[in-house]
C-alpha cells in the first residue's frame, strides 16, 4: 500500500504520545519506561512515530519538501524497531505506524532523497550482493573444510541461510559453524548456498530500497526451488522477518521458514539435542526486534475499511494484527532455561516491547553514534537485572552489542543461543 | 515569518544547535493535533494549527529562564507543554517559538515519610507510579491517563480524573513549586521559598499558588511551572503490579484481600445518584468513575469483550451485539459505573466491601456479573490504576470531543440530563457515533457531597469532513442547550481548543461574562508586561478599555 493510499490513516492519529514509550501497563521504573530509542535521542517530536504519520500528512499536502534540509534525517534516523508500533495497537485496530514509516522511506528514495551515507553500502550491495563491504567471493569462506553440502550443486530439503552479518563477521562465524555441526549431528539432510548465498533484503527494504529488496527475494526463491529446498533455517533474525513477513506479501511462497531457536528446539523435542555439561550463569535474554514483534508471520488480507455504527471503523473481513503478540519469545527462553546451571532474568523492557540493539533499519551503516548509544542504553539495563551475559539470537544484535562494550568497556559477555547450546552439548 | 537571525542565534546560544530547529516537518510535527479539523476557522479543516517560528528543548531551570528573557528582550511569544497530547499543546498562533520540555523529565525525589514527590514537566504518571509504589505510595493519574505529565495535569490544566474521590483533584494537592515567571525571574512557592524543602504548599514563603494556577492552568503560556512538589497516598499493592496476558489485553492479579473491582448499577437513575451519595458519605472507594461507558451505553458490554479478548477486534460488534450473553449484559450495565476498592488491610476491604453490598441493598442496585469473572477482574483493575489505556478513547474511530453534561450534582443526572445527553448524540448519528449514552467521568471530585464532572463523549471521525462537523455541531448545540437552562457548557475539550487557537479579541468577547476574567487578564498584564506569554484561553484583549473608547 503506497504512502498515498495511507493518507486516511495517518490523519487519525491522535499524538497521543503511547508511541514514545513501552505500552503505558508494563512501565516498571522511570529509567527504563521510553520504548523509542529515535525521540529519545533526536529529541524533537518528528523523530516519534507519531511525529513521522505527521510528517508524512505534511509531505501529502504540500506543507513540506521532500527536499527540506533535515527531512532525510528525521526519516531516516530510525531502526523501524516497531515497539511505537506494538504501544500504539495497544489501544488502535486502524493505525499501522511502522508501515507507514516504511512506505515513507519508499517514498522518499523513489524522489532520490535518502541519507548520502548510504551511497557506499547501496553501491557495494549492487556490486557484491551484501552491504557488509566485502567481496561476494569470500562469503562462504565461514564454511571451509566443514564439508557441507553445497545447493548451487546439489539438492537438500533444508537451506541453511546463513545471512550477511554471520557470513562476513569473522568474531562470530562460531555460531554459523556450531548450527553445521548440531545439524550434522541431527542427521539433518541440510546445505548452504555458500559464496552464492544471496542478501535476504530485510535489511535494505528496512532502509527504504523497495527495488533491491524485490530484486533479492525473487533471486532467493529461485534459487531454493532450483535446489529443491522444503525449509528454510536462518541464524538471522533480519533474514528471519524478510523470509517470514515480506516475501509471502510480494512472491508466491510455499517455504517452511524456521529461525535457528526454532529448530533447536524441535531438535531437542525429538531428543535430537541433549545438554549434558552445566553451564553455570546468570544471564538476561535481548528479543531482536525482528525474530519478536517484527517477526510475526505474514497474515494474507484482502478487504475494505467499512464504518458500522455511524462512524466506527472495522475492517471487512477481519484484517490480521500485527501487534507483536506472535512474535518468537518464548522458545528462545525456554532453551536457555533448558541448559543445566543457566539462571535466566529477565530485563523489563521484554518480549513484544524489548528496547532495540540499535543495529536495524539501516542505523548501524548510516548514524553509527545512535546505534551504538541505543546498544548502550540496553547494555545498562541488561546490567540493572544482575546478568553476567546477555544472550541474544541475531548477529546484527550480538555485534553491536560487543561493539558497545568494548567502547563503553563493560565486562558484559555477549552470546548467542548457539553459543550458549554449543557450550551445554 | 521566520525568526530574524539575531534572535535565533540567541536562543541557539542558550540551548545549544542539537536543541533547537526551524526544519519545516518539524515545526509541523508540533503543529499537528488532535482535533486541528474542528477549529476550522484557523485551520481550514486541516490537521494542522499554526507552525512554531522554532522549537526549543531546553534542558535546565537555567535554560528556561534563559529564553524567557530573550522573548522579553526581543518580544517575541513563547508557547510551553510537557507531554504535549491536545491541542492546547500547539502554539495559539504563528509567529511565536515554542518549548518542548521533554529534556527536563525527572523525578527529584520521593520524600516516604512525608508522602510526596518532587517532579520535572515531563516526568509521566506511569513513571511516577513505578517508583511510588516501591515505597507504598500512589500518586493522581489525570482522567488523560498514565502517559501525561504530573506536573501539567497538577499546574497547568484541568488535571482531574477517576481517583479524585480518594486522591482528591491535583491542584489541592501540589506543594511547593519552582516557577519560571513570565519575566524569567524564579519563584519559589510555599516551603521552598524559603529554601526549605518542597513539603509545603503555604509559608514559611510566599504561596501564590492561585496566580499560578488559577482555575484551569496557564496551559503554555504563563511562566513555565519547571518544579513541583506533589502529595502522594498509600498503596498497600505490591512494589510492582505483576502483568500477564496477550498484547494488548494485558491484566494484573492483584492479591485480593486487598483489591477488588465491582461494577455497580441501578434500576433508575434516582438509585444510581443516590448510591453515589451515599458511597461519598461512607469514604469508600479508591477509584469511583463512569470508564466504559464511553463507548455508549450499548456498546460498553461488546466493547468489553473486545479489548478482554486478543483475538477480537471491532468487526466483532455486529455479531457480538446479536448474542443473548452481550444483549443481557447491555442491558445490565446501563446505569453503571466503575468501583475500585482498595484495602489498606484485609480487613478495611471487608468492612468497604459490606459497606458497599449495603448500599446496593438500600438502593435497589447490583454488581454485574461480568466483573467476578477473573480476566474481567484483572483487566478492569489494571485499566483504572494505572490509567495505561487511555488513548482507548480514539479507539473506535479516531477522534472524540464532548459536549452537553459538564460539572453536576448526582441529582442533577437523574434529573434527566443522562437522557437529554444520549438524545443529542442520537440526533448527530450516525455522522457521529451511534452509542447511546456516553457520559462518562469521576465522581465525587469536584468539591463534596460526591459531585462529578461528566463528558458525554461524541465519537467522529476526525479524516471525514462531514463526520467532523456533526461533531462540532453537536458539541455547539450541547452547549446553547446548557446556555438556556443556565449551566456551565459541557464541550470543555472542544471549547478549550477553539479558545486556545481564537483571536484574542473573539475570545474576549467570549469571556467578557465571565467573573474571573478580569482579574485574570490584570494578572497576566502585571506579570508579563511584555505579553510575551502565549495567548490562551483565559485572557485576550481589554475589552473595557475599547467599550470606554
Amino acid at each position: 500500500m503506497a504512502l498515498e493510499d495511507l493518507r486516511a490513516t495517518v490523519s487519525r492519529c491522535s499524538k497521543c504520545s503511547y508511541c514514545k514509550w513501552i505500552p503505558l501497563a508494563h512501565v516498571k521504573s522511570w529509567r527504563f519506561a521510553k520504548g523509542c530509542p529515535s525521540i529519545e535521542y533526536n529529541k524533537f517530536q518528528s523523530y516519534s512515530a507519531s511525529g513521522r504519520l505527521s510528517t508524512s500528512l505534511s509531505l501529502l499536502e504540500g506543507r513540506s519538501s521532500y527536499f527540506d534540509e533535515g527531512l532525510v534525517d528525521i526519516v531516516f534516523k530510525c531502526m523501524l524497531d516497531g515497539c511505537c508500533d506494538v504501544a500504539c495497537k495497544v489501544n488502535r485496530y486502524d493505525l499501522e505506524p511502522v508501515e507507514i514509516m516504511r512506505q515513507l522511506r519508499f517514498k522518499m528514495i523513489d524522489n532520490g532523497c535518502f541519507p548520502p551515507m548510504d551511497v557506499p553500502y547501496i553501491d557495494h550491495l549492487r556490486k557484491e550482493d551484501n552491504m557488509m563491504l566485502e567481496s561476494k567471493a569470500d562469503r562462504g569462506k565461514w564454511a571451509d573444510g566443514l564439508d557441507v553440502k553445497d545447493l548451487t550443486q546439489e539438492k537438500a530439503d533444508v537451506v541453511f541461510h546463513v545471512g550477511c552479518k554471520l557470513s562476513f563477521d569473522k568474531d562470530l562465524w562460531k555460531i554459523p559453524q556450531t548450527v553445521v555441526a548440531i545439524l550434522k549431528n541431527a542427521g539433518v539432510d541440510f546445505g548452504i548456498m555458500g559464496k552464492d548465498e544471496n542478501c535476504c533484503g530485510g535489511r535494505v527494504c528496512d532502509m527504504g530500497y523497495r527495488g533491491e529488496f524485490l530484486k533479492y527475494a525473487e533471486n532467493n526463491i529461485d534459487a531454493w526451488k532450483n535446489a529443491g529446498v522444503k525449509t528454510i533455517v536462518t541464524t538471522c533474525s533480519d533474514g528471519y522477518h524478510a523470509f517470514n513477513r515480506l516475501y509471502p506479501e510480494e512472491f508466491e511462497f510455499n517455504f517452511e521458514v524456521l529461525h535457528i531457536t526454532q529448530y533447536l528446539e524441535r531438535l531437542i523435542n525429538e531428543g535430537k539435542l541433549k545438554f549434558t555439561k552445566t553451564v553455570p550463569m546468570k544471564v538476561t535474554y535481548h528479543d531482536p526486534c525482528h525474530l519478536g514483534r517484527r517477526g510475526e508471520p505474514y497474515m494474507p488480507w484482502k478487504g475494505e475499511q467499512k464504518k458500522i455504527r455511524g462512524q466506527v471503523l472495522v475492517y471487512e473481513p477481519r484484517k490480521p494484527r500485527y501487534n507483536g503478540a506472535l512474535g518468537i519469545y518464548d522458545i528462545p527462553r525456554n532453551i536457555i532455561k533448558s541448559i543445566p546451571g543457566i539462571e535466566l532474568v529477565e530485563m523489563e523492557r521484554n518480549r513484544e516491547y524489548a528496547w532495540c540493539c540499535g543495529a536495524g533499519g539501516g542505523v548501524r551503516e548510516r548514524y553509527p553514534e545512535f546505534s551504538g548509544w541505543t546498544a548502550g542504553e540496553r547494555i545498562e539495563e541488561a546490567k540493572s537485572t544482575g546478568a553476567e551475559a546477555i544472550v541474544t539470537a541475531c548477529g546484527w544484535c550480538e555485534r553491536n552489542f560487543i561493539d558497545a562494550i568494548n567502547d563503553q568497556n563493560e565486562s558484559m559477555k555477549v552470546y548467542d543461543i548457539v553459543d550458549l547450546v554449543a557450550e551445554a552439548i | 515569518m521566520a525568526l530574524l537571525s539575531e534572535v535565533y542565534e540567541a536562543l541557539e546560544n542558550i540551548v545549544g544547535p542539537e536543541n533547537i530547529t526551524e526544519e519545516p516537518a518539524t515545526l509541523d510535527s508540533y503543529a499537528y493535533q488532535w482535533m486541528a479539523e474542528l477549529v476550522t476557522d484557523v485551520t481550514g479543516g486541516s490537521k494542522f494549527f499554526d507552525r512554531p517560528e522554532a522549537v526549543l528543548v531546553p534542558g535546565s531551570v537555567e535554560d528556561v529562564q534563559a529564553i524567557i528573557k530573550a522573548c522579553n528582550q526581543y518580544k517575541i511569544k513563547y508557547h510551553v507543554f510537557s507531554t504535549g497530547w491536545g491541542p492546547w499543546a500547539a502554539v495559539p498562533s504563528a509567529g511565536q517559538i515554542l518549548m518542548d520540555l521533554r529534556r527536563m523529565n525527572r523525578i527529584i525525589e520521593i520524600n516516604e515519610q512525608n508522602m510526596f514527590a518532587v517532579v520535572e514537566p515531563y516526568c509521566v504518571a506511569a513513571q511516577l507510579q513505578a517508583e511510588a509504589m516501591k515505597v507504598g505510595l500512589n500518586n493522581h493519574i489525570s482522567g488523560a491517563g498514565s502517559g501525561t505529565s504530573v506536573l501539567a495535569n497538577a499546574c497547568t490544566f484541568q488535571g482531574g480524573g477517576p481517583d479524585v474521590m480518594y486522591f482528591s483533584s491535583p491542584q489541592d494537592s501540589i506543594l511547593s513549586i519552582e516557577w519560571v515567571m513570565p519575566t524569567g525571574e524564579i519563584l519559589r512557592t510555599g516551603s521552598m521559598g524559603s529554601d526549605l524543602g518542597w513539603f509545603c504548599a503555604e509559608g514559611p514563603g510566599p504561596s501564590t499558588q492561585g496566580i499560578i494556577r488559577g482555575s484551569l492552568g496557564g496551559a503554555g503560556g504563563w511562566g513555565v511551572v519547571t518544579k513541583i512538589a506533589i502529595r502522594l497516598v498509600n498503596w498497600p499493592g505490591p512494589v510492582q503490579m505483576p502483568i500477564e496476558g496477550t498484547a494488548p489485553s494485558y491484566r494484573t492479579q492483584l492479591p485480593e484481600e486487598n483489591f477488588k473491582a465491582a461494577f455497580p448499577a441501578f434500576p433508575s437513575l434516582q438509585r444510581f445518584a443516590d448510591a453515589i451519595y451515599r458511597i461519598y458519605d461512607s469514604e469508600i472507594g479508591y477509584i469511583v468513575h463512569r470508564q466504559f461507558v464511553m463507548w455508549g451505553d450499548e456498546l460498553q458490554a461488546a466493547f468489553l469483550r473486545i479489548v478482554t479478548d486478543p483475538t477480537k477486534q471491532l468487526c466483532d460488534i455486529p455479531e457480538l451485539l446479536e448474542t443473548p450473553e452481550i444483549q443481557q449484559l447491555t442491558k445490565e450495565m446501563q446505569r453503571n459505573f466503575q468501583f475500585i476498592m482498595v484495602g489498606m488491610t484485609p480487613r478495611d476491604l471487608a468492612y468497604q466491601q459490606k459497606v458497599l453490598d449495603q448500599i446496593l441493598k438500600e438502593t435497589g442496585g447490583w454488581n454485574i456479573s461480568i466483573i467476578e469473572e477473573p480476566d474481567m477482574q484483572q483487566y478492569v483493575l489494571l485499566f483504572m490504576l494505572k490509567l495505561c489505556f487511555k488513548s482507548v478513547n480514539f479507539t473506535a474511530t479516531g477522534g472524540f470531543i464532548d459536549t452537553y453534561n459538564s460539572v453536576a450534582s448526582p441529582d442533577v443526572w437523574a434529573s434527566g440530563e443522562i437522557e437529554a445527553g444520549k438524545a443529542l448524540l442520537k440526533k448527530y448519528a450516525p455522522k457521529i457515533a451511534d452509542c447511546g449514552d456516553q457520559a462518562m467521568g469521576p465522581i465525587g471530585g469536584q468539591g463534596g457531597g460526591g459531585v462529578t464532572g461528566w463528558e458525554d463523549f461524541v465519537f467522529y471521525d476526525p479524516q471525514d469532513s462531514d463526520s467532523s462537523k456533526a461533531a462540532a455541531d453537536c458539541s455547539d448545540e450541547g452547549d446553547r442547550l446548557k446556555a438556556a437552562q443556565g449551566r456551565p457548557p459541557g464541550g470543555m475539550l472542544f471549547g478549550l481548543a477553539r479558545s486556545t487557537h481564537a483571536d484574542e479579541e473573539v475570545r474576549a468577547k467570549k469571556l467578557s461574562k465571565s467573573p474571573e476574567y478580569n482579574w485574570q487578564r490584570k494578572l497576566k498584564e502585571t506579570l508579563d508586561p511584555n505579553s510575551v506569554g502565549s495567548g490562551n484561553y483565559f485572557w485576550g484583549a481589554d475589552l473595557s478599555k475599547e467599550e470606554n473608547n
